[in-house]
Formats: structure tokens, C-alpha cells, sequence
């Protein structure tokens, strides 16, 4: 009889499989969208796990080293920084309990925490501080995040008040530096005179934050438990279990399972997900944007009138729908809705062939027989380069040259490995040699984007398309000084209005994060900011 | 034998030289270096330039092949330029979960393919041998990555059988040595599986072409014409000869027990080799692709070597050492 029931079940079940794959290629079918429903703090299991993926390596724990979004994941419940930001992006005390600025903006002082230990009980000070910013300045040390910390070439000096207090102090008023001051702290009684880039320390961290390093299992996970001498409020969680799950499809097959808490969604199973009962489904915007860039460098984009009509003729809207499934929304400036500096008081462009064509017309490009325009016996011919494995990207750039050909525009598509398509982009010297690309730039805590739009980064820097305009350079320069947020903002938005005129890049979209979080998981922000819903990690309980 | 066995280990000395050579001016070609995974609009390019002269990038790539050997011959393979840990060690780690994996779906795949074969080229045109024909064919034809998704919701997501995903179960941390293999082993149920139906497909085909082949030769004719029971034709006269193709393949798959594979380990999310091998070579990090490929390197080698001395073994014809 069990072997009955056992054959039964098998064969129900391959039956039920055949029907999932039924449906999942029906994209006619609405979506139900339901409320969010978290379970009662009454529910909390005090010993609870939360089990989530990660989809890469965990390559190092030490936060001046490392690199990855999945090391920064798990560094981010075992460190803390002197200030740490909320979902509004707006800074918050952590290991400091205020800090204030010079009233020429130069010297920040900290205020720490007293009572504050390492988690293998040595006292936190000050001179863990000075220590950490001292690490990254040095020039031994592997870390991409020195720049951070040296303004016009001076580096800023980090100086011991007291035992509990610590100064920053700046060569010039840096408002960026208020992102920077959120660096996590590493231990100098663990770390001092010792080689950082290959200390043990990186595989057995030890921090001052709500969860310690419990076990590491190389590619397939990392534990950490609570810290039950941390600082601030006590975590609900006992503890967070990472499992490392690098295929995406492989991350949402896992969380059906029970296996995991929680997935990310990409758009092509969005309606699918909203159908399982088991788990809640937030969505969010983050600080991405996608863009077409052009090389000013070029000849045929040199013309503002030519790249005008090129965003006349992009039909944002079809390719939210098409690539993004619409999970998105269109981009107008360079900077995403929900960063604090987000203005998008400035010129848009319509999708308007008939203004594209008229533009063009009025730059000298006319059609040829052939239905593809000339000027001077040149072709309005372009290729469009974008990196192999983003398939976003990939369709965009096919939907794109479908879009162009339409106002006589004849565009090719170079797909490029990406470090390929670094090298080009990223050429010591200009002219680059490209015409036009597809990329996204993920936007820092904080709107300063002089090393993607001044004239000085070029060709040595971000600023790869060749962009000059001196207005846009001389308000730069004054965002990155001015500290206050309303002026920032004003400076910003002038930035924004005259980069929407120049047209360097035409801004495609913000995508929308969409996670699935299984409904055993409480404590959760049912309208989370762009960190996502396990922001405030200790708040997070899984019920009994 | 032995002395033949000598001089083709004195012979890979060279040629691993030769291959480390090749291999390590090769990756240099590639575009790119470890700093691309760092392009970040808060990162400034003097910063890449100090890493880089940090990892010694900086220096004609001829000059950093023979700081490369010179380390190597002592024995120092180098360090990740992502953990900071030694080369040696980060294989090491890896190492572990690939051997488990791929030895243990060619065991299987050994002994279900040789009977499969054999019987499928002895029932050549019988419906076994066709229903056999259209199930090598559809596992060949699969695609590994969808093969493993569907196992994957049938037997972790419909039936909970198996897990999905991962190597172990963290809460079997403290567990007893045999609760842990146990664990271990219903973890690979899954990837197994699925290595072993793509496998088969291919290695039976094999198996039952070099039968097929073999039974048609004169000295079978001749042993059925003596009377000799047909097992006995089979699996004493024909078997052997049969074997020297599925040997051969198996000498050339020694490397792939070793570099792993990189989609069934990424499905599975099964810690292995090959998940680092690729990871490697798209973070460009020199001294692990090297560590990488000049361990598949000696594997070649040796499988090759090792196959020779299979044939040896399986065929009385064959004998080495002797002129």
C-alpha cells in the first residue's frame, strides 16, 4: 500500500511538474497582487535561524578589503561603522553617539560610544578608528577605498582626542565624506603590525556588530549567531545562516523548497511568485540607473541636435515593458528617485518620431534610398557595445536598434566580454574607441557625481564618454563642498537641468527590486529603501 | 613497464614547462586584469594603478612568469588576489567536494554503462536497444542546467525527497562522523543523478559501438563456431577488446574529476572545483587560474599515462617496454 501511495505520489507529482511548465510561459495571466503579511512579535522563536542566499563567494570578511556585494552582506551584521544610514539614506549614529562639523566644514569630530566591546571582549576606542581610516590610507594595504579618503591629493588626517573621542581632519570642506564616515571599524589589538592584505584575521573577523562569525564553509556557507554583548538593541535572531547559491534560478527553486528565506526576483518570474502562498513579495527601488552612453568623441554624436533625436526616439516605455516585464520605471536624470538629491525638474523627451526625424532633417542627416540617412556621404551608422551575460542589456540593445531604425539610424550590436569592454571604455587615451554603450551605474549613499561627469576624469576616469560642459564642472565642485543638504540639493538639480539639455547619455531606467521573503520571516519593513527589508537586522524574527 | 612508466613522468617535465609558459602568457592576453572587478565611479584609477603594482601587474609579463616559477619551484603557488589565502589551500578546500562528486558518478556510470552497453550491442535492434537509443539521445541533447532545475522540482519542491541545494546540512555540524556522510550523501543525491544520466548517454554509446564492433571480428566467428556458451563469448572474448575505447575516454576524463563541473556544481550550488576554476578566470586572478590549470595540467598527463597502462591491462596484446 505505501509503495502504492509512494508510486502515486510520484507520478501526481510529475503530473503537477508538467503543469507548472505549462504555465509558466503564460504571460496573459493577471496578477493577484496581495498585502504583505508578517507575522506577530508574539510568534518570535528566541532562538530562531534566518536562512538567505547569497549568490556569490564570500571572498573576505574584513570590510577595508573587500570588494563583493557578498562579503559586504555578511560584514554588515558582524561591523559596525561610527554612523550607519536608514531607509531614507539619512545618517544615524552607530559606534558614535553624535558627531559635529567646523563651522568651516574641515574638522568632523566623533563622539563614541563608551562601553562598547569587540566581540572577543577587548574595549572599543578611539584608536580602532584612528586605525581603520590609518589601514586604508595606507598604500600597502589592497583596498579600492583610499580615494575615498584623499581630497585634491591630500589625504584627510585622522586624529585621537580622547579615549572615546576622534577627528577627522579635511584639507577642504568634503560633504561626501559623511558617507565615508560610515566605514566599518576594524580591531587595532587584532590587526597592528601585521600584514592586513593576507591576515588571518579575514577569514575569522571578529567586529563590534549585532552578529559574530560563527562558521565558514567555503562556497557553501557562512553562520553567524548573535552577539550577546553588542551594543545596541539585542537581535532576534540567534542566528543568520548564508548558503551560497550562485544560480538565480537555483536561489527561487531553494526558497520554494523551504530551503532558504528569501530570493530575489528577477522580472521573468515575477507573475510566478506572486502565485506562491508561502511567501511574501516586497518590492523597492534602488540606486541604479541604466543608460545609453554616447562618445562625445565621435563625430556624429558630437551634434547635441543628433542626440536629442536619438532620445526623441527611444520608446522608454516599451523597453520598460519588454525588459524589465515592467519592473521599472523611466530615467530622465542621473540620479535615482530615491536619493535625496533626486530632482527631475529638467527637460524630457518625449518618444516623438516625428520630432527625431524633424531634428534630424535640421542637423543635415537625410535619408537615402536605401531608408538609412547621410550627411557629407556618411552613413548615420553606429554600433552599440554592451557587455556578454547582462541578457537586460542585450535586449535593450536589440529593441534600441529596432527603435533607431526607424528615424534611419543603421545600428549594430558588439556584445563584449566585460573586461573587453572595460579596456575600451576605460582606455588611458581618448579618442575612445567605441561609438555608443550600454551600461548602469550604481549610485553611492551619496549624489556627488563629479568623477562621472567632470571634465577632469576624461580620459582617465569615468567620465568615458567625453563630457565637458563648465558649468556642470564649476557646480560639481561646489556640491562636493557645500554641507548643506537643501543648497546640495539646489546645485544638483541645476547639474541634472543641464545634463538632460547636453544629452550625453539618454537615461533608460531605475529598475525596481522585487524579493520574495518566506512568510515565517516577521520584524520585516513591508516598504523597504533601496538596502531592502533586512536593513534593521535586529528587528528580523523568524516565528517558532 | 616501469621503465616505461619513468620515462614518460621524466617527459612531463618539460612539457608542464612548456604548458605554464604557454598558459601564463595566454591569460595575460586576455583583456582585462584583477582590477576590473573594482570599476566603481568612487574608485580612482590611481587607486587600480597602486593595486595593481601591488599584485606586481605592473612589470613585463615575462618578468612576472619567472617570479611566478621561481615561487612555484619552492613549492609557492602563489596567493588569491580576492582572499588573500595561499593558492594551495583554496584548492585544497575544493578539491574535497569535486573528488566526491565526479568520482562517484563515474563509478556509477561505469557500472550501469558496461552491462548497458553490452547488452544494448548484443540486442542490437530489439526494443531495449531502441528505447536504449532514444534515452542516449534525449540525455544527450538535455541541457545539464535545465535537467538539474527540473530534479530539483520534482524531487526538492513536489516530492521533498532530496535538498535542493548545498553540500551539508549546518545544523549536522557537531553530528557524528556517519550522520554527516549520510547527510552528505543525501545532498548529492540530486547532482548525481543528474552527472550520471548526462554521462550515460554519451559513454554507453560508446560502449555499445566498440561491442558492436568487436562482435563482428573473425575471432568471435570463431569462438561461436567452437561452441563456446555465448556469456562466454561475450564476456570473456569480446568484453576486453570492447573495453579499450570506454578506458580510453576514461584516461582523458581523469582531469575533469579533478577541475570539476562548473554548471552542475552552480545549480546544485555544490562547492567544487569548478566553480572556482571559472570564477577564477572571469576575476582574472592570475595565480589561481594558474594553480588551476597546471593541476589539470599533470592530470591530463597522468590520465593519459594511465590509460596507457590500462590498455596493458585490458588487451594481452599490448605490452610496453619492449621492442
Amino acid at each position: 500500500m505505501i509503495f502504492k501511495n509512494r508510486i502515486g505520489k510520484f507520478v501526481i507529482s510529475i503530473l503537477l511538474l508538467l503543469s507548472l511548465l505549462g504555465c509558466t510561459g503564460d504571460s496573459s495571466r493577471e496578477i493577484k497582487k496581495r498585502a504583505v503579511e508578517l507575522p506577530k512579535l508574539s510568534q518570535m522563536d528566541p532562538n530562531g535561524t534566518l536562512v538567505l542566499a547569497l549568490g556569490g563567494e564570500v571572498s573576505i570578511l574584513n570590510p577595508i578589503l573587500s570588494t563583493d556585494t557578498t562579503s559586504s552582506a555578511v560584514e554588515g551584521t558582524i561591523f559596525s561603522g561610527m554612523i550607519r544610514f536608514n531607509k531614507h539614506l539619512e545618517p544615524e549614529p552607530d559606534l558614535a553617539t553624535h558627531w559635529k562639523v567646523s563651522k568651516d566644514g574641515k574638522v568632523w569630530t566623533f563622539y563614541l560610544k563608551k562601553n562598547v566591546f569587540w566581540q572577543d571582549g577587548h574595549p572599543f576606542t578611539a584608536a580602532d578608528v584612528k586605525f581603520t581610516f590609518d589601514s586604508i590610507l595606507n598604500p600597502k594595504v589592497n583596498t579600492v577605498r583610499r580615494s575615498n579618503y584623499i581630497i585634491d591629493g591630500v589625504p584627510i588626517k585622522f586624529r585621537v582626542v580622547d579615549k572615546y573621542t576622534v577627528q577627522a581632519i579635511l584639507p577642504k570642506p568634503y560633504a561626501p565624506f559623511i558617507v565615508h564616515a560610515a566605514m566599518s571599524i576594524i580591531p587595532k589589538h587584532l590587526l597592528a603590525g601585521k600584514d592586513i592584505n593576507r591576515a588571518e584575521f579575514n577569514r575569522n573577523p571578529i567586529g563590534t556588530g549585532p552578529f559574530k562569525l560563527a562558521d565558514w564553509q567555503v562556497g557553501n556557507h557562512v553562520i553567524v549567531e548573535r552577539n550577546e554583548n553588542y551594543f545596541g538593541k539585542k537581535p532576534c535572531l540567534k542566528k543568520i545562516i548564508y548558503k551560497i547559491i550562485p544560480d538565480e534560478n537555483a536561489r527561487l527553486v531553494a526558497l520554494e523548497a523551504g530551503e532558504i528565506d528569501s530570493a530575489g526576483v528577477p522580472p521573468k518570474d515575477y507573475k510566478r511568485m506572486w502565485t506562491i502562498p508561502s511567501v511574501n513579495i516586497f518590492e523597492y527601488d534602488v540606486l541604479l540607473y541604466v543608460y545609453l552612453g554616447f562618445n562625445l568623441a565621435n563625430p556624429i554624436f558630437r551634434d547635441v541636435t543628433v542626440r536629442q533625436a536619438f532620445a526623441h526616439a527611444t520608446n522608454k516605455d516599451q523597453l520598460i515593458s519588454l525588459v524589465l516585464k515592467g519592473l521599472g520605471s523611466r530615467a530622465d536624470v542621473p540620479n535615482a528617485p530615491v536619493s535625496w538629491a533626486y530632482a527631475d525638474d529638467v527637460v524630457k523627451y518625449k518618444y516623438d518620431l516625428k520630432k527625431a526625424n524633424a531634428l534630424l532633417d535640421q542637423a543635415g542627416w537625410k535619408l537615402n534610398s536605401d531608408g538609412i540617412r547621410e550627411k557629407n556621404g556618411k552613413k548615420l551608422a553606429f554600433t552599440i557595445i554592451i557587455n556578454q551575460g547582462n541578457k537586460e542589456r542585450e535586449k535593450a540593445a536589440i529593441i534600441l536598434q529596432q527603435q533607431y531604425k526607424k528615424i534611419g539610424a543603421k545600428v549594430k550590436i558588439r556584445v563584449l566580454e566585460w573586461s573587453a569592454l572595460l579596456r575600451i571604455v576605460n582606455a588611458p587615451k581618448g579618442p575612445k574607441n567605441f561609438d555608443a554603450v550600454i551600461m548602469g551605474w550604481s549610485l553611492g549613499l551619496d549624489p556627488d557625481g563629479y568623477i562621472i561627469w567632470h571634465s577632469s576624469q576624461y580620459p582617465r576616469g569615468f567620465n568615458f564618454i567625453d563630457y565637458k560642459n563648465k558649468k556642470v564642472d564649476h557646480w560639481l565642485e561646489v556640491g562636493r563642498t557645500e554641507l548643506n543638504r537643501k543648497k546640495r540639493k539646489a546645485t544638483y538639480a541645476k547639474i541634472y537641468q543641464e545634463i538632460a539639455k547636453d544629452v550625453p547619455y539618454i537615461f533608460l531606467w531605475y529598475p525596481r527590486a522585487v524579493s520574495a521573503i518566506s512568510k515565517r520571516v516577521g520584524g520585516l519593513d513591508p516598504n523597504p529603501g533601496p538596502a531592502g527589508a533586512f536593513l534593521d537586522i535586529e528587528d528580523v524574527f523568524v516565528i517558532k | 613497464m616501469r621503465k616505461f612508466v619513468i620515462r614518460r613522468l621524466l617527459q612531463l617535465i618539460p612539457l608542464l614547462i612548456g604548458i605554464s609558459l604557454i598558459s601564463f602568457f595566454v591569460i595575460h592576453l586576455a583583456p582585462g586584469d584583477p582590477t576590473n572587478l573594482f570599476v566603481d565611479p568612487s574608485v580612482q584609477p590611481e587607486e587600480l594603478a597602486r593595486i595593481r603594482a601591488n599584485f606586481g601587474l605592473d612589470k613585463p609579463v615575462i618578468v612576472q612568469y619567472f617570479y611566478w616559477l621561481k615561487n612555484v619551484l619552492r613549492g609557492d603557488f602563489g596567493t588569491s588576489y580576492f582572499t588573500g589565502k595561499p593558492v594551495v589551500l583554496e584548492i585544497a578546500e575544493r578539491l574535497p567536494a569535486t573528488l566526491l562528486l565526479m568520482v562517484s558518478s563515474m563509478l556509477i556510470t561505469l557500472i550501469i554503462t558496461i552491462p548497458l552497453g553490452v547488452y544494448s550491442a548484443v540486442k542490437k535492434g530489439k526494443f531495449f536497444d531502441q528505447f536504449f537509443t532514444v534515452f542516449s539521445f534525449a540525455g544527450m541533447a538535455i541541457p545539464s542546467f535545465w535537467l538539474g532545475l527540473m530534479l530539483m522540482l520534482l524531487f526538492a519542491v513536489q516530492l521533498h525527497w532530496f535538498p535542493a541545494v548545498g553540500m551539508f546540512s549546518y545544523q549536522l555540524k557537531d553530528a557524528v562522523w556517519y550522520i554527516k556522510a549520510l547527510d552528505v550523501m543525501h545532498h548529492m543525491f540530486l547532482p548525481l543523478l543528474t552527472m550520471t544520466i548526462l554521462s550515460l548517454a554519451g559513454m554507453s554509446r560508446y560502449q555499445r559501438a566498440a561491442m558492436l564492433e568487436v562482435l563482428k571480428e573473425e575471432y568471435i566467428k570463431t569462438a561461436r563456431a567452437k561452441g563456446l556458451p555465448e556469456k562466454v563469448v561475450i564476456f570473456k572474448h569480446a568484453l576486453r577488446n570492447a573495453l579499450i575505447p570506454t578506458v580510453t575516454i576514461l584516461g582523458l576524463s581523469l582531469s575533469g574529476l579533478f577541475s570539476g563541473a562548473f554548471i552542475i556544481e552552480t545549480i546544485f550550488a555544490w562547492p567544487g572545483m569548478g566553480r572556482l576554476g571559472v570564477q577564477a578566470i572571469f576575476s582574472r586572478n592570475y595565480p589561481l587560474i594558474m594553480g588551476v590549470v597546471m593541476l589539470s595540467a599533470v592530470l591530463i598527463a597522468l590520465g593519459n599515462l594511465l590509460a596507457d597502462i590500462g590498455y596493458a591491462l585490458v588487451d594481452p596484446r599490448i605490452r610496453y617496454g619492449k621492442k
